[in-house]
């Protein structure tokens, strides 16, 4: 009997291994230059707090305990599973016999109270996905099957875990049992009334078989399921790409010397490894397309259709290729004909272009993901390939490329008129000090909206304003600030924008700038986070951040007058300043010092769940179309920021200022958008 | 099917510009340059065309200095197969005198069709196809915005104020692309790679005899602000002395 169970053992993991193996080899399908081997004490805390601790599993206050307690549940049980398999082959073997007594009835109890948590969890989620149509969990992509087997197989492991335990105390009653399972116990005591010591000792054997088939089964369903997640997610955590300081949502840069056959991603060989991994790490929770701004107003772009999509075309391809899992490359489920995988791709087969261009770049998904998946950047690698190799995009951002190259701005506004808003307030040029031998304390990158557009100038002007009252000595480069690529880049011209981005650099390091401040966090996240990459290392502060610290070190001649009437503001986070680069609390201290009686109202979508106005990734230069029952992400947006009540909308972006300023006026509110430095400004005693 | 291209390297348009020095030429210092749009237009019909046949070869022709290397490029990236640079250094106005010179290069080579711009976007002279055509006597359509290559015949559409026109001739033809007809392709970057390695000839430009020469180049008079003089008709009697005073256009 044991001889047999040990023949089943070993067969059982022989085959999951093999399998593991198979899967690696579908990783490798995938680009390998993509190194996740620095940061690990980043990296090592990454895999605590979002792993272990489930830090973001917990952003879901119903599903996040619920889960929990599956993942604890699974971690303090796995310990019993093992105990399990060993003494099914050396029957004599117990922690018992290894473990002192105390930490065997700690360890015997939490098997009981675990196991006991584990099977009101599942009976909970499966209550929770028969009976309530929870929307995130539903979506054509999804396979809502699996998860109602996998929780019905957990559930049939916690019941025949407490049948052998109980049915054994039943068969063969040793006193003080109870105090080591007295979950099972109760079981024990309840049905001895009817179970007979014989009848016991049957069942006790018949729930054993039962537990160890469910297990070994259990593991072997796993590559074939979304619940590969079990063995996946803890890796995919620690190997995310959000784990190096400055990386958030830094794009990688391409080597466009390289003779290169495809440029971006086509099909999943073209992606990183990782990217494949994260298919492997999705289940299909729904979170990242719940908060999806393109899903939520009708776009149709789902974010875990993008994961669900690079896994189905991974195993399709791997299984043509034959190094699939096994039952997969004698056919299975894929289409294994040499042809018709050649003609399928990744892009189009699966993905098509409208979903890519839906995306704003807005990071939320990236950010809500509990096993840190990274769907920005498959859509990033995706975008590369349909505008570098096939120049296929929205016609619309055909003059924003033009421009960009021609005039050095994706508005077609003449360059001459970059310095127009500062005629007469006296701000010097980079230029200027130069030519005298001196240098500023900061030089003000304005940006295209902040030079061009005429509702960002204002807050442009503010800006100045402000630095002017605090005595700082900052200069602009005027003409020869050119647009440094960012919105190319997103777009997934990547040629452009490192033209662009090389020439920005350039300028910047002739004039040996080590300081900058911008009102525009799009320049705040490429200047900062991405212009390393071109030798640009420039300390970047978002104007924001700049203010707040001004008002600090009290360097701001403010009014004195507190007698105006308390108004209630609510602040609007944008992407690339908050999600982007965690600042969330500049703006808001910033207001709050310039008019200590106003009223700061939250939205319920705030800080690095704050919903994007739209504009992000690209999406300002192009059509919105708006489906059928479906809305604009503006008006989204601006709904939600007139629930609060507040008379105004703050923002510290030139791009949601445009997106909020339009929708409001559409919806011929009462309430002004205004931009922080123009709030502060307003204080101004001057 | 042989197609040529005649494009030409123009300064972008929707910028202030300045008179150079000597008063007969624009000051090129900030510009940009970039293909002339009707040029871009006429090379996307010629790729289209080619690319629909399956075969075909376009050959892009520009007359200037080696700056026009770069325009010539932009249309190898975009898709055209070979450029022609007929290099001459000084800027040259005169239509007949550049037609003299595509005409000389495009003679040989058995083009069945020749296409340029409606017209150059900078001097908007419209006259270098027609006088093309003449030069190599061939059949010229102006102007179209529509376009059938089949059997030997072209058949092409011009829109006239509230009015289609539509035209047959014999290949070989000169044609001249408007607007409407197709967009300009962006070059991808696979084409831009391809377009390092396409053949680039470089021949002085055989300039016919220039008919005529550039005496200056005059910027309009820069718009003053508005005025306000005066609310309702007790402001009557100052505007009109204004008008027929100041403005003298009363």
């Amino acid at each position: 009997m044991h001889i047999v169970f040990a023949l089943v053992v070993v067969a059982a993991f022989g085959l999951f291994a093999w399998n593991a193996w198979r899967l690696i080899l579908e990783l490798r399908m995938g680009r390998l230059d993509d190194s996740r081997w620095s940061d690990v004490g980043a990296r090592l805390g990454n895999l605590l707090s979002i792993g272990i601790f489930q830090k973001k599993i917990f952003r879901d206050s119903v599903a996040g305990p619920m889960h929990a307690a599956i993942f604890w549940g699974f971690c303090v049980l796995t310990a019993g599973t093992i105990e399990f398999l060993v003494a099914g082959v050396f029957p004599s073997f117990s922690f018992a016999k290894v473990l002192p007594g105390v930490l065997y009835r700690f360890y015997t109890i939490n098997q009981d109270v675990w196991g006991a948590l584990v099977l009101l969890a599942v009976s909970f989620a499966l209550f929770r996905r028969i009976t309530k149509r929870v929307k995130r969990l539903m979506g054509a992509e999804t396979h809502p099957n699996d998860p109602l087997l996998i929780l019905s197989w957990i559930g049939a492991l916690m019941i025949t875990m407490f049948g052998d335990q109980a049915m054994a105390m039943v068969a063969n009653p040793e006193p003080g049992i109870g105090l080591l399972r007295p979950i099972s116990a109760v079981i024990a005591a309840l049905s001895s009334v009817v179970v007979s010591p014989s009848a016991a000792l049957t069942l006790e054997r018949l729930f054993w078989v039962s537990h160890g088939l469910l297990v070994l089964s259990f593991l072997n369903y796993l590559p074939y399921s979304k619940h590969l997640h079990v063995v996946v997610s803890l890796p995919n955590v620690y190997l995310s790409n959000t784990s190096g300081p400055g990386q958030v949502g830094v794009m990688s840069a391409m080597d466009l010397e390289g003779d290169l056959e495809v440029f971006g991603a086509k099909d999943v060989e073209q992606l990183s490894w990782k990217s494949l991994l994260d298919g492997f790490a999705c289940t299909e929770c729904g979170r990242c397309t719940s908060v999806c701004p393109a899903n939520i107003t009708g776009k149709p772009l789902s974010p875990r259709k993008i994961m669900v999509n690079v896994r189905e075309r991974l195993e399709e391809k791997s299984a043509a290729a034959g190094i699939g899992l096994i039952g997969r490359s004698a056919g299975g489920t894929a289409v294994t004909t040499a042809g018709a995988t050649t003609a399928r791709a990744l892009l189009d087969t699966y993905i098509t272009e409208d979903e890519l261009w839906a995306c704003t770049s807005c990071r939320a998904c990236v950010t809500e993901c509990p096993v840190s998946i990274d769907q920005l950047s498959v859509i990033n690698e995706l975008r590369r390939n349909l505008v570098l190799g096939e120049s296929r995009f929205p016609e619309e951002i055909l003059p924003a490329f033009e421009s960009m190259e021609q005039k050095g701005s994706p508005w077609a506004f003449d360059p001459a008129d970059r310095a127009k808003w500062a005629d007469g307030m006296d701000i010097p040029t980079m230029a200027e000090l130069h030519g005298r031998g001196e240098k500023p304390d900061v030089l003000y990158w304005v940006g295209c909206m902040g030079s061009f557009d005429d509702r960002a100038k204002k807050t442009t002007v503010a800006f100045a304003k402000i630095m002017k009252a605090a005595g700082v000595r900052f200069a602009i480069l005027a003409q020869e600030e050119k647009c440094h690529g960012d919105p190319a880049r997103r777009m997934g011209n990547e040629y452009l924008y490192q033209m662009l981005a090389k020439d920005a650099v350039g300028v910047l390091n002739t004039y040996a700038v080590t300081k900058v401040v911008t009102a525009c966090p799009h320049c705040f996240h490429q200047m900062g986070n991405e212009f390393p990459q071109w030798g640009g290392h420039f300390d970047v502060i978002h104007h924001s951040t700049f203010i707040e610290e001004l008002l600090a070190a009290g360097k701001v001649p403010l009014r004195a007058d507190l007698h105006e009437p308390v108004s209630k503001f609510t602040y609007h986070d944008s992407c690339y300043l908050g999600r982007y680069n965690e600042v969330y609390d500049a703006p808001r201290e910033a207001l709050k010092r310039a008019l200590p009686v106003m009223e700061l109202v939250e939205m319920p979508r705030s800080r690095d769940r704050g919903m994007c106005c739209g504009a992000g990734g690209g999406r300002m230069f192009m059509e919105e179309h708006v489906a059928e029952g479906g809305k604009r992400i503006n008006a989204e947006r601006a709904e939600e920021a007139l629930a609060t009540g507040a008379t105004t909308i703050a923002v510290a972006c030139p791009f949601c200022m445009t997106m909020l300023a339009d929708s409001v006026k559409a919806r011929d509110a009462d309430v002004t958008v205004l931009d922080i430095a123009e709030v502060v400004a307003g204080r101004l005693a001057v | 099917m042989k197609i040529a291209v005649c494009i030409k390297r123009v300064p972008d348009q929707d910028v202030r510009f300045k008179i150079a020095a000597g008063g007969k030429a624009v000051d090129e210092a900030g510009l940009k340059f970039d293909m002339s749009d009707f040029d871009g237009y006429a090379a996307e019909v010629a790729i289209q065309l080619t690319e629909k046949a399956g075969a075909g070869e376009v050959t892009v022709v520009s007359v200037g200095p080696d700056a026009v290397q770069e325009t010539l490029r932009k249309a190898l990236s975009m898709g055209a197969h070979r450029a022609v640079q007929l290099k001459h250094d000084t800027p040259v106005h005169d239509g007949y005198a550049i037609a003299s010179a595509l005409a000389a290069e495009l003679k040989e080579g058995a083009y069945d069709l020749i296409l340029t711009g409606r017209m150059a976007v900078d001097t908007q002279n419209r006259s270098v196809g027609a006088q093309l055509a003449e030069l190599l006597d061939r059949p010229y359509i102006g102007a179209i915005t529509k376009l059938d290559v089949e059997g030997g015949m072209v058949k092409a559409r011009r829109e006239l104020e509230g009015a289609f026109e539509l035209v047959e001739c014999t290949l070989p033809a000169v044609l001249s692309i408007d607007e409407g007809i197709a967009r300009a392709r962006y070059p991808s970057l696979k084409g831009i790679m391809a377009a390092k390695k396409k053949p680039m000839d470089v021949r002085p430009a055989q300039l016919g005899a220039q008919r005529y020469t550039l005496e200056s180049l005059e910027l309009p008079p820069e718009r003053t602000g508005g005025r306000i003089i005066g609310e309702g008709p007790d402001a009557v009697p100052e505007l009109v002395r204004l008008l027929k005073e100041e403005a003298k256009i009363l």
